[in-house]
């Protein structure tokens, strides 16, 4: 009963307690209470374990809006709970120091992008490893799964090469024909990179759509396909949902090929992580622009999360313990 | 005129489908999977192999094409004994530790001490979690919103806090008499930044596999023990612990591979000069140095690394669960 004790903060107080004593101080009181009444004791535990925790993870971020809002001349002032000065001015100079906008956009464009592209190409894949039985499953799924195991460097040198290659074909569309530089030169890797994921989330999801809608369907003279895309995928909105927002997610925060396959100008679609990290290349003193940049960049993922968290936690645990 | 031209648009949509639904059933399900498998054969499989081609080749420094002659397994030799020309830059110089095995010891020592925390605060996570309380969604959110922010984010907080002239982490470490004067450049004090930083960012990621597998318990064993007289420590241990094992073994190894794979925390917060994980090493050798072949041959090691490791903790699992069945 006595596992709540060495929890408790006030050890000396209990040491106190050995010396003779005549009336029960407040904490002995409360000690005695706690062993007299246990549930009493890992209830308080919970209490404080909960604030330790939400403390430790809110923490940072309330200490980032600590820097932001602190004026560039005073940083040295900037406190463990107060800031250096007020003066929200940071959060207008990030745009115009550096069109932080615009590693915005390009962020949101190839995160899009990338959702869309694996969720169709996930589709499809979910459709035939939830729905039909074929010869060669089993190894086809292994090996997708296979892939979530590489280390993105195991592929980084082959792909940057092809990926700086000229390809006259593509000279038409892109300016010197090469795909460094360009959103596709992160899309791709990146794509190929969290699709098995979604193909786990979505092959759950399919595989629990009852038989009777796509035959129903299917005698209606839609093709097996249209069957896929107007019967189970609609059916499937909350899997399709949980796949997107994880993929949107982890592409926006993906950092390795996005810090790698361009050249860090916006103008070259560099993603928001280079912006962010150009304040401290260019600008090595303005730690405020820093933790400003960093906060108007982790918005639209705190909202999402907000918003969707149920789909996250669903589609995390779904998708990783499936094996 | 418009119609006309819609209709010979939507036959020639129609046909491809029309013959695809002719089809059976296997070859059908191979056309649908040829997308995702395009895919990862050009982002992963033909680049795996590519890499292991690369690094059977010379460094060719100056020339255009980056790749001299063949040399078989040279590449490999000189990293194992350390005589690699790759940029030798911290930890100890003097005692002169081949850089490989430097990355090798970073990488594996940042993987288990990293997943050890994180299992255990996330432990906690999950099991406040799993409590019904007011307020649970909006602890939940709390916790899960560190493992959703971008790397270079987390990265950021972390540099900001412990850079010496604007947080306050360096101070307070230096008060404890861990860090020296400037531990962005100092590699041990480095190496327990970016560790504080993960364990921050992906212990949530833990706690909602641990969740998971807790919310899968039958409650009615709970009962049962409590109408038995078990206290919540014996509940935790006989009911609790035995039946979370299995999920939770799976989800260490997932964090291990993903914890053998760091770079973007380490290139954001000290660079790679200063923590040279085995990723970090890659990508050093590649920009730095311009040795391509190297950097293939570090490349291929990390990932027969990591294989390595993922196939030694699945023999683990396996024999532990032989063990108690």
């Amino acid at each position: 009963m006595s596992d709540a004790e060495p929890e408790h903060p006030d050890l000396a107080a209990q040491e106190r307690s050995e010396e003779p004593e005549l009336d029960r101080g407040v904490v002995e009181a409360w000690a005695a209470k706690m062993i007299s009444n246990p549930d009493r004791a890992y209830k308080s535990l919970f209490y404080i374990a909960t604030i330790f925790f939400l403390l430790t993870t809110l923490y940072p971020f309330f200490w980032l809006l600590m820097v932001a809002i602190t004026p560039s001349g005073s940083l040295n002032d900037v406190g463990v709970l107060t800031p250096g000065g007020f003066n929200p001015e940071a959060f207008i100079d990030i745009f115009q120091l550096l069109p932080f906008h615009r590693f915005m956009f390009n962020s949101f464009l190839i995160a899009t992008v990338s959702t869309v592209l694996v969720l169709f190409v996930a589709s499809l894949a979910g459709y035939v490893f939830g729905r039909l039985r074929f010869r060669g499953k089993t190894p086809l799924l292994l090996t997708v799964l296979v892939v979530s195991f590489f280390p993105p460097a195991a592929f980084f040198v082959p792909l940057n090469r092809l990926f700086n290659r000229n390809v006259d074909v593509l000279r038409p569309l892109l300016a010197d024909g090469s795909l460094f530089n360009t959103p596709f030169a992160i899309v791709i890797p990146v794509s190929a990179l969290y699709l098995p994921l979604s193909i786990f989330i979505l092959m759950t999801f399919y595989a629990q759509i009852p038989d009777g809608l796509e035959d129903a369907a299917r005698v209606e003279g839609t093709t097996r396909l249209g069957a896929l895309f107007r019967v189970i995928v609609p059916l499937s909105a909350p899997g399709v949902a949980t796949a997107g927002v994880l993929t949107f997610i982890t592409v926006y925060n993906e950092y390795f090929f996005s810090s790698l396959m361009t050249d860090g100008r916006p103008e070259m679609w560099a993603p928001m992580l280079e912006g962010v990290l150009a304040f401290r290349g260019q600008y090595e003193i303005l730690f405020n622009l820093m933790a400003a940049a960093s906060i108007v960049a982790v918005l639209p993922v705190a909202i999402l999360v907000i918003v969707a968290q149920e789909k996250i936690v669903s589609g995390l645990t779904s998708g990783a313990l499936k094996e | 005129m418009s119609s006309e031209t819609e209709e010979a648009s939507t036959s020639l949509l129609m046909r491809p489908l029309n013959w695809l639904e002719t089809r059976g059933d296997a070859l059908f399900a191979y056309i649908l999977l040829a997308p995702a498998f395009l895919l990862l054969a050009v982002v992963a499989f033909f680049p795996l192999i590519q890499t292991f081609r690369f690094s059977l080749r010379a460094d060719a420094i100056r020339s255009a094409d980056p790749f001299g002659a063949f040399v078989g397994f040279e590449n490999y030799t000189n990293l194992l004994t350390g005589s690699a020309p790759l940029p030798q830059q911290f930890m100890d110089l003097s005692f002169g530790t081949p850089i490989l095995q430097q990355a090798l010891f970073v990488t594996l020592a940042f993987a288990i001490i990293s997943v050890l925390f994180e299992t255990l605060i996330g432990f906690g996570q999950a099991l406040i979690l799993d409590k019904e309380f007011y307020g649970r969604r909006w602890v939940r959110v709390a916790i899960i919103i560190p493992y959703a922010i971008p790397i270079v984010i987390q990265a950021m907080i972390f540099y900001l806090i412990f850079s010496p002239r604007i947080g306050f982490g360096t101070e307070f470490m230096q008060w404890l008499g861990v860090f020296g004067s400037n531990p962005l450049s100092n590699t041990t004090d480095s190496f327990l930044i970016v560790l504080v930083a993960d364990v921050w960012k992906t212990s949530a990621f833990m706690a909602l596999l641990i969740l998971a597998g807790l919310q899968s318990i039958d409650r009615q064993l709970y009962d049962v023990a409590k109408v038995t007289g078990a206290s919540p420590w014996q509940r935790f241990k006989y009911i609790t612990m035995p039946l979370i094992a299995p999920p939770l073994l799976v989800a260490m190894l997932f964090r291990t591979m993903d914890a053998m794979r760091i770079y973007g925390l380490i290139d954001a917060t000290a660079g790679c000069q200063t923590v040279p994980s085995m990723s970090c090493l890659v990508i050093t050798a590649l920009q730095a140095t311009r040795r391509w072949a190297s950097a293939s041959a570090v490349a291929f090691l990390t990932a027969v690394t990591i294989g390595l490791v993922v196939v030694v903790y699945l023999i683990g699992l396996r024999d532990s669960e032989a063990g108690m069945t």
